[in-house]
């Protein structure tokens, strides 16, 4: 019950917190999103690296917090994400117990414990409208008998039951319940015994399409078409935004004010060059002019945000429908071979998207040797979206051959080096243990929410540091710095990569922002060859600082010296093997 | 007869006699349905040594094989 109800009360730390609790994949983030409103922040847990989302919540005419805890099965906790649930426990005035009500035996597990716990409570029997098409038939009267606490039917994705659950918050109360550990499973048997019936139930249609997604052989043929289209998808939303919507919408909104700027700075001079950067031909170029308010906005907004855009919303379909763990069990063996585990597909994949989500979610891996080698090859081997926009739009014209050299390259090597670490490396590497949650179609609502707080991420990260990147670049110019470390490495650059002089400012500028660098390469009129070795050397010789921050903070001194050695001595054999062999082959 | 998941033929159902591997991952086995006295079909094995999927209670869980192997079963026909 609320603890303090007084408007004094919404100091920070007094405010009254509503916790959302339950297992995994049980739809609590679509509850989540039907209870909060806009403002909804994801945060880290102090002190870790786990993160859940917070929100608003109106009860009462009161304003509440709602958190959307970690799923969990036990309050038992045996991983991060589970100690901090149970941590959180601690900080909670109520607990929203959110259960599959399609799978109750399993989830009533964690709702004795936290009744056994004392906490306030009331249970939410999420799914309901599914228990119908399962045959599964549940006393709700009787349950909530049993349990002590209110029990309310909801579906959440329709919104069904979501009024009658925010009223019973008020009539939340501690459990009753008590028993001995060694009981647990009985008491839970014997509950279900009493209210639940359920009739026969042939399979669905997902559930066979379920069962041959892990088929050995019907498995990887899907997993690959599941992968095509999604490249597919995000090429082409991503194309098509930067196509249809960010560069016209730059052309005719920006550019005259910018062409005006210059004009009226007088087209050249240092703070001209500064904000609006080099003219080509006369006009300002988005591409290539490299000023702040030119290049520097562009690069974030118009050539990244639409990929950002297009690869999360991919993502959150191929997380929220349930794939995700599916191809985890498909690639476990080949994982097992470069000594992670299936589910390290998860921080890879999202790395695409941007490396430092994908350098947090390797924290769930759970031995040294796996942190060390999913570190390494997260940072060599795995673009982030914002360069591989900026590829894109550099190899434009030579799009097929161009993205075979470079993801091919990037490739062989993530497997190559994948199993040369795993042979190196002291260590286990545990097997999986492995929840599949039926697919269900994603909720658009907690898709929406989910896509727009990654967009709003990136835009708050990637916009002050392409900014300060552009600024930096036209600094090292106007200093001659550029100048003169392309002297000091021009044997590297030119002799072993086969690049122009020029492009060593491309390298400096990765260490901070990996899609300025490609935005560099633009107006040095690179061929194939050195377009592909540029690349690839880009994506593997480091990776942004920021990624590298977290990384090193997560590997420690030793494991970080020895995964950069191994990273720069790799992207410039491999850069140079690569020249060598295109130029072989007369590219 | 007795057996484990690893060696269940796919396709074949058993009754789940003992959990006898390592604490965290028999805990979470336990978590998810996979205890004595349940009734598990065995779906698929992946290739080489790969992981084994069953279903319990119409729900999927997937394990590493060398847990699979510590998973006891009692063949039902």
């Amino acid at each position: 019950m609320p603890r303090s109800n007084s408007p004094e009360g919404e100091a920070k730390g007094a405010v009254f917190r509503v916790l959302l609790m339950g297992n995994p994949n049980v739809g609590k983030s679509a509850v989540f999103s039907r209870l909060t409103g806009a403002h909804v922040i994801a945060s880290n847990y102090p002190g870790t690296t786990v993160s859940f989302s917070e929100g608003l919540m109106e009860l009462d005419g009161q304003q509440c917090t709602l958190i959307d805890v970690p799923g969990t099965y036990t309050l038992e906790p045996l991983s991060p994400a589970e100690q901090v649930a149970v941590d959180m426990l601690e900080e909670g005035d109520v607990v929203v117990n959110v259960v599959d009500a399609t799978n109750l035996e399993r989830n009533l597990n964690l709702t004795v414990q936290l009744l056994k716990r004392k906490v306030p409570m009331v249970v939410a029997l999420n799914m309901w409208d599914e228990t119908l098409e399962h045959g599964i038939n549940i006393a709700v009267e009787g349950l909530q008998e049993r349990l002590g606490v209110p029990v309310v039917p909801t579906c959440a994705i329709s919104g069904e039951g979501m009024k009658d659950l925010q009223q019973s918050l008020k009539r939340a109360r501690p459990g009753v319940l008590t028993y001995e550990e060694d009981e647990r499973w009985h008491l839970i048997g014997d509950i279900i015994e009493q209210v639940q019936q359920v009739d026969h139930r042939h399979p669905t249609i997902g559930q066979r399409l379920s069962h041959a997604t892990v088929h050995p052989v019907i498995g990887p043929l899907l997993a690959l078409v599941m992968l095509t289209v999604s490249f597919g998808v995000v090429r082409f939303v991503g194309e098509g935004l930067i196509g249809h919507v960010a560069e016209p919408l730059c052309n005719w909104l920006w550019l005259p004010v910018m062409q005006g700027l210059s004009d009226l700075l007088g087209s050249s001079g240092f703070i001209h060059d500064l904000l609006v950067g080099q003219l080509v031909d006369g006009q300002v170029s988005f591409g290539e002019s490299f000023g702040v308010l030119t290049t520097g906005l562009y690069i974030p907004v118009a050539a990244v945000l639409p990929y950002v855009f297009a690869f999360y919303l991919v993502v959150g379909v191929l997380e929220d429908s349930g794939y995700l763990p599916r191809l985890g069990v498909l690639v476990d063996n080949v994982m097992h071979r470069l000594g992670l585990h299936g589910l390290s597909i998860v921080p890879m994949m999202l790395g695409l998207g941007c490396n430092v989500p994908g350098a947090l979610a390797l924290r769930v891996l759970e031995t040294r040797k796996e942190r060390f080698i999913g570190a390494t090859l997260l940072a060599i081997c795995v673009p982030c979206m914002a360069q591989l926009a900026m590829i894109a739009g550099l190899l434009r014209e030579h799009v097929v051959e161009g993205f075979l050299a470079v993801f091919g390259t990037l490739f062989l090597l993530w497997i190559c080096l994948g199993v040369a670490m795993n042979r190196f490396t002291r260590g286990a590497t545990p097997e999986i243990v492995l929840d599949i949650p039926p697919y269900r179609l994603p909720y658009w609502r907690a898709l929406l929410q989910k896509l727009s707080m990654r967009m709003k991420r990136f835009l708050r990260e990637a916009v002050p540091y392409v900014l300060l990147g552009v600024l930096v670049v036209n600094l090292l110019y106007t200093f001659g710095v550029i100048g003169f470390f392309g002297k000091l490495f021009t044997p590297v650059i030119t002799r072993l990569l086969g690049l122009p002089p020029e492009a060593v400012g491309a390298l400096l500028v990765g260490f901070l922002r990996k899609d300025v660098a490609v935005g560099m390469l633009a107006p040095l009129g690179l061929s194939l060859r050195q377009l592909v070795v540029a690349s690839v050397v880009l994506t593997a010789y480091f990776p942004c600082a920021a990624t590298f921050v977290i990384l090193f903070r997560d590997l420690g001194l030793r494991d970080m010296v020895k995964s950069s050695i191994i990273r720069v001595v790799v992207a410039f054999s491999v850069g140079g093997l690569l020249n060598f062999m295109m130029t072989g082959l007369g590219l | 007869m007795r057996t484990n998941l690893a060696d269940l033929p796919a396709g074949k159902t058993a009754v789940v006699v003992g959990l006898h591997g390592g604490y965290g991952a028999m805990r979470k086995l336990d978590a998810m349905g996979v205890r004595p006295g349940k009734k598990a079909l065995k779906l698929s094995s992946q290739f080489m040594g790969g992981p084994v999927t069953v279903l319990i209670d119409g729900r999927q869980v997937a394990m590493g094989r060398g847990i699979a192997r510590r998973v006891l079963v009692d063949t039902t026909d």
